[in-house]
């Protein structure tokens, strides 16, 4: 009996070590590509979105495979450009900018049509925004529209407060000063008179939470006496149509990245005809009615979305995919198998599991590694004991070898402040002009500044000591026999990445600091509430990806009383500073007054920062036209299949520097519009 | 025996309710929730779910809404996939875990029985103790193993199947196997011990003393009391593969329940995970009646009252 089970264990490790011997044999880099690379016999991209999209309404989930998947059947005002993700036109063929930049007027094409052949007017504008807005619409990304006047009033179910024949005002009742009176920009309406009015006061519009409001603050209880409470209705927010053709957004205040913004799939145009027809029902695969460059042809949840391109779509002669069929495969290997069988062309964003960067990373023609806009931090509780005391909380920032981090990472880049470096260079530049001043302001040596918040052993011991925790050498290493590690912990969601991050930075804490912090580990529903509510002690993982190209999308992490930031940490003098350079219509001196509000943001480091995320996934050279610009945002009508190898993309380090002659002319074609409105 | 069947049937809704109220109080302790995501709703957007949902109301009232829908059979919409209700999704997504369960149970029943069969036939033979070291492996190689090893050597080396996705026979191979393998592995082992046990039971020994020849024997008496074991063993096997079997799934990609059910309760989708969850006490508990109701037909000494 016992010599059977021996022999049977060793024919599970003889099984066990061919499988893996075999397995690594069939990854290891022995040709060029990785796999089959044939291009399919028809002219339709196979794509892996990842996980199997919530919804087709564009404008309720807020996942990336639905930003993609939006991104084929819906359009917008303007769409990512490919490379830079910057604004391009689509449905508006040109657009002007107030002085402000709080009022925009939009040219629409006049020969944009829905998938059902109806024509695309600028009153299908207002009825998107309208609905995305109203408070029955349970959209995940409404808050990206809250620049829009009076928006987020008509979200919440506000309620704005008429005496007489007038409105109370904001600004009489300690609302947001600074408002600026602008001139007249575009045709006059009354509806334009009515927006650009001061701010009307809105209070809440549930009856008990309003007369708390109201008790509250006994200038408004006086003001509010007799008066009467109305609802703020779709209508008031600022959308316009001034005629078929033009539309006008007015905004509660000057947003320079708001054109970026408008391509995201909250503010892509959803069908009027459909939603109104069949309800919640609208976006089965017979109701369902779209205008962007795909329409839908199959939809098997769970296996694939099947798009083809729509001849309706205005720019039909343009588009080079005859469709794309979205594979839901959210298991890596699973992708990875795909991929190598040849069975798809390209996959999501972080679809290479960790392990297999090492080799996937030598197929130079195939992997796709850039900076993105994204960051992944420890956030620390200020609101407990030891972390509410800033040299605690820069201690471990300066005890920590981010190079290291980054090192063992493989595809990420260090991260020294709160927003990315490589991603809006403009903004790169003002940060080091600002740091500049900053550092000839304070006196400080050239070289000194150099090393602010790069690793430093020693200063961390100095910062622990001087918070109470001194720390000691002890043997080869240190230890720091004060400092209650009972007491805090490194808390995420479960996932390789994240334990991996964790224990390497668990690992360096002991070395450099001398302390071990406790890992914890729980279900990501369960981490969200416990992140949120601020249960965790000490630190927690914190991953954000930018909405948008431009700094404030993570500055304003830390903004305001309740902020996304999960630290607990609130600042009026931080926020002060934000809205001073928002206000600034000067987009260099806005930047640098961002950089400057960053450096104080780093004073106080509520958020320890840790890498710069990249990309990392697989296209066949075969795939042109697709880039892995910093939010893998894919505009679907550059995307083409090119048949003759020796146009294939090669060693695509190069990808975004090198010019590819047919999205060039495309792009080109796209933006003249815009380039001679601005003449 | 019409009778217990009835009285069998009967019990199956009340039985479904209990599970369902004891998965809702679990889904309700369990922290967390379905509409929180990376990014924070805006405040307004959670109060219109939590009005919309019915989240502000006591909890005593949302547990009669929710069991007076269910008691007319309506689990209502997902609250993950807006649009899509969960009748709409099981409908949807039974007949593939249907379809790879069902094959996979047929391979592992044909391979199985014949192999625990001959094993017990030809006791401590070589085929026995080939054949049961081979079912040994099959037992203790997990599928999340089993599945890329498949995948390798006839996907990636012989390239006669794909490796993943749903998409005709050739598709089903490969998970089919992976799936089958634990099953044939089981069954042929209780098929051997019913078997040998069986085997030397007076019956046997009678039916033999009558002049029958083996053939009979084996095939008329032996058989049926000696697969036995599988039968009761095939009942919650077969509920369970055809509700879905997470790993297969999600190593091929494929459409099935359990993958979706799985998710389901990662993303607190509570009317969907109640309705996979009633579902599937409702097959268990059916093929369980069934496998009794067999009981009584392969083996004469078993009746029920």
């Amino acid at each position: 009996m016992e010599g059977s089970s021996l022999s049977q264990l060793r024919i599970f490790a003889a099984i066990f070590t061919i499988s893996s011997v075999l397995i690594s044999c069939t990854t290891t880099a022995n040709s060029r590509y990785f796999g089959r690379t044939t291009p399919p016999a028809d002219n339709v991209l196979r794509y892996v979105s990842g996980a199997e999209p919530e919804s087709l309404d564009p404008q309720l989930p807020d996942g990336q495979p639905e930003a993609r998947i939006a991104m084929a059947l819906y359009e917008g005002l303007v769409e990512y450009g490919p490379k830079d993700q910057q604004p391009i036109p689509a449905l508006a063929k040109s657009w002007e900018v107030s002085p402000n930049i709080d009022e925009f007027i939009f040219h629409l094409r006049d020969d944009a049509k829905w998938s059902d052949g109806t024509s695309i007017t600028a009153e299908d504008f207002v009825y998107s925004f309208r609905r995305g807005l109203a408070p029955e619409t349970i959209s995940r990304t409404a808050g990206l529209a809250f620049f829009i006047k009076y928006s987020e009033e008509f979200k919440g179910g506000k309620v704005f407060v008429k005496k007489g024949d007038s409105y109370l005002l904001a600004k009489d009742f300690g609302g947001k000063a600074g408002e600026k009176a602008s001139a007249l920009f575009g045709p006059e309406t009354d509806f334009n008179k009515f927006i650009k009015s001061p701010a009307r006061l809105a209070l809440n519009g549930d009856e008990k939470k309003r007369a708390k409001e109201i008790a509250a603050d006994l200038k408004l209880a006086a003001a509010v006496e007799g008066a009467e409470f109305v609802p703020v209705r779709g209508e008031d927010i600022g959308v316009e149509a001034i005629d078929d053709y033009t539309l006008r957004i007015n905004l509660r205040q000057g947003a320079p990245f708001f054109i970026g913004l408008l391509a995201h799939q909250f503010f892509r145009l959803v069908p009027q005809q459909a939603i109104e027809k069949h309800g919640k029902a609208w976006t089965k695969p017979q109701n369902i009615v779209t205008c962007g460059a795909f329409r839908v042809k199959d939809y098997r949840p769970y296996d694939a979305l099947i798009v083809e391109k729509d001849p309706n779509y205005w720019d039909a002669a343009n588009v080079h995919l005859d469709g794309i069929e979205f594979y839901p495969v959210e298991e890596l290997a699973t992708i990875m198998n795909l991929y190598k069988a040849g069975a798809i062309d390209a996959m999501q964003n972080h679809s290479v599991p960790s392990s297999w960067i090492g080799e996937i990373r030598q197929y130079k023609d195939e992997y796709l590694n850039f900076p993105e806009n994204a960051t992944s931090y420890y956030a620390m509780n200020t609101t407990k004991p030891p972390f509410d005391d800033v040299r605690v909380r820069k201690a471990f920032n300066l005890g920590l070898d981010h190079e290291a981090l980054s090192n063992f990472r493989k595809v990420t880049k260090p991260l020294y402040q709160i927003s990315p470096s490589g991603i809006v260079l403009d903004y790169d530049k003002s940060r080091q002009n600002a740091g500049e001043e900053i550092r000839k302001e304070r006196g400080i040596a050239p070289e000194e500044w150099e090393k602010d918040n790069r690793f430093n052993q020693i200063e961390a011991h100095k910062l622990l000591t001087t918070a109470g925790f001194p720390v000691q050498k002890d043997g080869n290493g240190f230890s720091c026999p004060n400092f209650p590690t009972d007491k805090v912990s490194i808390t995420y969601n479960t996932n390789e990445n994240n334990r991996s991050v964790a224990e390497f930075v668990q690992a360096q804490w002991k070395q450099n600091l001398g302390i071990t912090i406790p890992l914890k580990t729980m279900e990501f529903k369960t981490f969200l509430p416990y992140f949120k509510s601020l249960q965790y002690d000490g630190f927690a993982i914190f991953l954000w990806s930018g909405d948008y190209m431009d700094p404030y999308t993570f500055l304003s992490l830390q903004y305001g009383k309740e902020n996304e930031g999960g630290t607990g940490f609130y600042d009026a003098e931080y926020d002060r500073m934000l809205d001073e350079a928002n206000a600034e219509l000067n987009a260099q001196t806005r930047f640098e007054k961002l950089a400057r509000a960053e450096y104080y943001l780093m004073e106080q480091l509520p958020m320890l920062p840790l890498t710069i995320n990249a990309t990392n996934w697989i296209k066949k050279p075969y795939i042109k036209g697709m880039y892995p610009n910093p939010g893998t945002l894919l505009p679907w009508k550059f995307v083409y299949i090119e048949r003759d190898p020796a146009k294939w993309d090669k060693d695509v380090e190069n990808i975004m520097t090198e010019s590819d002659p047919l999205v060039e002319k495309q792009l080109e074609g796209l933006t003249r519009t815009q380039r001679e409105a601005l003449k | 025996m019409l009778s217990f069947i009835i009285r069998r049937l009967l019990i199956i809704i009340p039985m479904a309710l209990i599970v369902v109220t004891l998965t809702w109080g679990l889904i309700r302790i369990a922290p967390g929730n379905f509409y929180s995501g990376e990014k924070k709703l805006p405040a307004a957007v959670e109060a219109t779910i939590r009005k919309k949902y019915g989240l502000d109301e006591p909890w005593y009232k949302q547990y009669g809404m929710m069991m007076s829908n269910i008691i007319r059979g309506d689990f209502g919409d997902s609250v993950k996939y807006p649009g899509q209700s969960v009748n709409e999704i099981i409908r949807r997504h039974l007949p593939y875990s249907a379809t790879l369960g069902i094959l996979a149970y047929l391979l592992a029943l044909a391979v199985g029985l014949t192999a625990g069969t001959i094993a017990a036939l030809k006791q401590n033979g070589s085929f026995d103790y080939g054949s049961m070291s081979i079912a040994m492996l099959g037992l203790s190689l997990p599928n999340f193993v089993l599945g890329p090893i498949l995948v390798v050597i006839f996907a990636f080396m012989l390239y006669w199947f794909p490796p993943a996705r749903w998409g005709g026979f050739s598709s089903l191979v490969l998970p089919v196997t992976t799936l089958a393998a634990i099953y044939a592995a089981y069954i042929a082992r209780l098929t051997r011990a019913g078997m040998l046990e069986v085997m030397r039971s007076d019956y046997i020994r009678t039916a033999r003393a009558k002049g029958l020849d083996e053939k009979t024997v084996l095939l008329r008496h032996a058989l049926r009391g000696g697969i036995i074991p599988v039968v009761s063993f095939s009942g919650p096997a077969l509920a369970a593969l055809l509700a879905g079997t997470v790993v297969v799934e999600k190593v091929f990609a494929l459409p099935g329940l359990g993958d979706i059910f799985i998710k389901a309760v990662l993303n607190r989708d509570e009317p969907l995970v109640l309705g996979i969850v009633a579902f599937l006490s409702i097959l268990i508990m059916l093929f369980n009646l069934i496998v009794d109701i067999a009981y009584g037909y392969l083996d004469p000494r078993i009746r029920y009252e």
